[in-house]
């Protein structure tokens, strides 16, 4: 008879290369929250986030925007002294939850991720003007100004290309690509 | 002899769902979830067959287990049944392109979902072949 695996054992195996230690010994302290400096923008800190995992609210975890919001700087994972990659849970839990399908409604996480993966899996580098739709009407009217500002005071400035530019080397970069994803003509 | 077979994926209903079948067919299953169990029970264990996930972990993991398994001496004989759910994750960055097997001496590949007779008529072909080869060696 099988034993129905506990959100928190497949939250480990998404997380098994993981060089820190089981979320389940986290010790509930609240470094990782008092620490992060995008805990006002979550609606869970990252410490309710592990305790709610471990107690196997698997739910409340995934409509929560807290993974979303961590901006990966990585101070949790240093100051843990329970020895977790906190940072490293926050990008399980975004591929958990963009592999089930389970997330908040209107984010800009999941839009922003796999444009930025397809563009530079296509060019073999970033463009920015083509991710901004991604988030550029997430701020109203005057932050969609505020945004062109920006833009153009960029292009002014030369930082900002107008056209994509592509790698030197594109096909031996995609032929890469190919032999970590077996998508597409073997290589 | 009871045939042995090994199963590594990350999706506990899905496992589940295939070991069932697999049972209801008189195969012996083994179960990982993540692909470094998995390779440590590969190398404890013996099996006659290994069925593979992709995605797992921090991404197409499968294939690097796949590559791995290839190298080692003792395993690289095992045929691999790949099942995988690629398609249905990143076929964003490959629209309409195929999804290739040959990561190992005899594999093939199924996508999820998977109809239990497919999967039934692809592991036996499978393991007769393993055997057909196995035979020949000697000869």
């Amino acid at each position: 008879m099988d034993i129905e695996m506990s959100f928190s054992e497949e939250i480990a195996n998404v997380m098994y290369a993981s060089h820190g230690n089981p979320i389940t010994d986290c010790l509930q302290c609240g470094t990782c929250s008092g620490t992060c400096p995008a805990a006002e923008f979550m609606d869970h800190t990252p410490r309710t986030i592990i305790g709610l995992i471990n107690a196997g609210y698997k739910d409340e975890v995934l409509a929560s925007n807290t993974f979303w919001s961590c901006a990966s700087c990585y101070h949790c994972t240093v100051r843990c002294p329970a020895g977790i990659d906190i940072a490293d849970m926050m990008y399980a839990l975004k591929r958990y939850s963009m592999w089930k399908g389970e997330h908040q409604e209107g984010l800009i996480g999941p839009v922003f991720a796999q444009s930025f993966v397809k563009m530079i899996v296509d060019s073999g580098r970033s463009y920015e003007p083509l991710l901004a739709p991604t988030y550029i009407f997430k701020n109203g009217p005057r932050g969609l100004v505020q945004e062109m500002q920006t833009a153009t005071g960029l292009m002014l400035k030369g930082r900002l290309p107008l056209l994509p530019k592509k790698i030197k080397g594109l096909k031996k970069f995609r032929n890469m690509v190919r032999r970590i994803i077996p998508i597409g003509e073997p290589t | 002899m009871n045939t042995k077979i090994m199963m590594i994926d990350d999706d506990p209903d899905f496992v589940a769902g295939i070991k069932s079948i697999l049972e209801k067919a008189d195969y012996s299953v083994d179960v990982a979830h993540n692909p470094k169990d998995g390779f440590q029970a590969l190398q404890a264990g013996r099996y006659d067959l290994l069925l593979l996930d992709i995605m797992m972990g921090r991404g197409a993991e499968g294939v690097a287990l796949a590559r791995k398994i290839r190298k080692d001496p003792k395993l690289k004989e095992m045929p691999v049944l790949i099942i995988t759910g690629l398609r249905e994750q990143i076929a964003f960055l490959f629209p309409g392109q195929s999804v290739h097997p040959h990561f190992v001496e005899t594999d093939e590949l199924v996508e999820k979902p998977v109809e239990p007779k497919l999967l039934l008529e692809k592991v036996s072909s499978l393991l007769a072949l393993a055997e057909e080869k196995k035979q020949k060696v000697p000869g």
